[in-house]
């Protein structure tokens, strides 16, 4: 079996681009005609004579013929991008920009009016998917819970005894023996005409004269109203650390049972996994009732209003005592939330 | 010479069809084989030159009846052709056209008494 040499390969390929093969073409006319060499050879034709008659055949002319048909049979195809773009690097990115060009308009066309009937008839279709409530619909229920409002009532002050208004006396006591020595010029038994407008007495009062009957004067009520209010305001003073601290009714354990029932895990906390302490400020009112109720720090998630709301609930506490008396006293409780 | 000038004519229609029916009958086929292979079976009456047959095979493979992978062999390429599926339907089809075709030819060639027959 003989095989065309390299070279003379090489020689039939320079004569076909010389004669201006499309390049397309080329590799398989010089596999035909390396074919068509190949068989005369082992027919035992040399190679010039098989090359010339190679030249022969593909003559300027056929080749010529050749391009043009080639080009003509597949020009249907061709569309102006491959006119501009021939010889071209169409790797380049240009090409293909404008080769999908009109695939492209296309899309975003579609894309565009797409989004604009979404947005158009948005309304619409969500007003069919979500019909309007019937005059006869609940939305929500809200349930009401009775909160125990006590207001605290100003205690009634125990009023200060107004010293009464005392009758002019005069020292007038009965006559004592003593030493000489001993006898105070000034505790002189009084002169009659002394005791014309006062009253004898233990002592020498400078009071009204000739006041017989103790009444009140109806003017001085002001007096003694201001008197109540200076109590009061001392009686009322928070205090922070008394005596005796103030308990809730039935002690510590109590009011652990108490929390334990009825304080609930938030929904929202539990949910988000949060826990804590929640720090809840309120006074114990010398009436043992909490007042003033706030959470000092929390840790949020519902769990603050929770813990104020259940304070709130505790009414049964024994005040605090200072120096016996029952006294408002603030008090700092913690709550923990914790999830088991 | 003069023959083939003249068969070249009648090729030049049929010649689609030729092609299509040949790689039907073959797995694969590159260009030589083809001009070979109606050489042979022809007796030489039909000759096709390259000139006529690789455009004609490029057309096919543009409009996606043919597939293609080239195999380099002895130092150059060569480029082996086989059929897609629309391909061989469009074989099928095309070969009936052109039976029917030359038998209605033939009717026209016929003398006339026997073809009103």
């Amino acid at each position: 079996m003989k095989r065309l040499h390299e070279d003379r390969i090489d020689l039939i390929k320079s004569y076909l681009k010389s004669r201006k093969l499309s390049p397309e073409l080329l590799p398989e006319i010089l596999d035909h005609l390396a074919c068509e060499a190949e068989e005369r050879l082992w027919d035992g034709k040399p190679f010039e004579q098989i090359y010339s008659s190679i030249v022969e055949t593909a003559d300027n002319e056929v080749v010529l013929n050749l391009n043009a048909d080639h080009k003509n049979l597949l020009a249907m195809e061709k569309s102006l991008n491959d006119i501009v773009f021939e010889g071209r690097n169409k790797l380049y990115g240009a090409y293909d920009l404008r080769k999908s060009y009109g695939q492209t308009i296309q899309k975003s066309v579609l894309m565009g009016v797409a989004l604009f009937g979404m947005i158009v008839f948005f309304p619409n279709l969500y007003a069919r998917l979500v019909p309007d409530p019937k005059p006869g619909d609940i939305a929500y229920i809200v349930e009401a819970r009775p909160i125990d409002i006590t207001r605290e009532l100003p205690k009634p002050m125990p009023e200060k005894p107004e010293p009464a208004p005392e009758a002019k006396t005069l020292r007038s006591l009965p006559p004592v023996v003593m030493q000489d020595d001993e006898v105070a010029m000034e505790n002189l038994p009084p002169v009659l005409k002394e005791l014309e407008n006062a009253a004898p007495a233990a002592k020498t009062l400078e009071g009204i004269e000739d006041l017989e009957i103790i009444v009140p004067p109806a003017a001085e009520f002001g007096n003694a109203k201001t008197a109540a209010a200076d109590v009061k305001t001392r009686e009322e003073s928070i205090f922070l650390h008394v005596e005796q601290a103030p308990e809730y009714m039935g002690g510590v354990q109590a009011m652990a049972a108490f929390l334990q029932k009825n304080l609930k895990y938030p929904v929202a906390a539990a949910r988000a996994g949060i826990q804590g302490r929640v720090f809840v400020q309120f006074t114990v009112g010398s009436d043992g009732n909490i007042e003033d109720v706030t959470a000092l720090k929390g840790i949020g998630f519902g769990c603050d209003e929770e813990a104020v709301r259940v304070v709130k609930m505790m009414q049964n506490w024994m005040p605090g005592r200072q120096a016996g008396n029952p006294v408002r006293v603030k008090f700092t409780l913690p709550i923990a939330f914790q999830i088991n | 010479m003069e023959n083939n000038t003249t068969s070249n004519e009648y090729v030049r229609g049929t010649l689609k069809t030729i092609v299509l029916n040949l790689l039907a009958e073959h797995d694969r086929m590159y260009g030589y084989e083809i001009t070979q292979e109606v050489k042979e079976r022809t007796g030489g009456a039909i000759a096709l030159t390259f000139g006529a047959l690789y455009p004609v095979l490029h057309k096919l493979e543009q409009e996606g009846m043919l597939l293609t992978e080239s195999v380099e062999v002895d130092g150059r390429l060569r480029k082996y052709y086989s059929l897609t599926s629309p391909g061989s339907e469009a074989a099928r089809n095309k070969t009936n056209d052109l039976e029917r075709f030359i038998d209605a030819v033939r009717l026209l060639l016929a003398p006339k008494n026997l073809a009103t027959e």
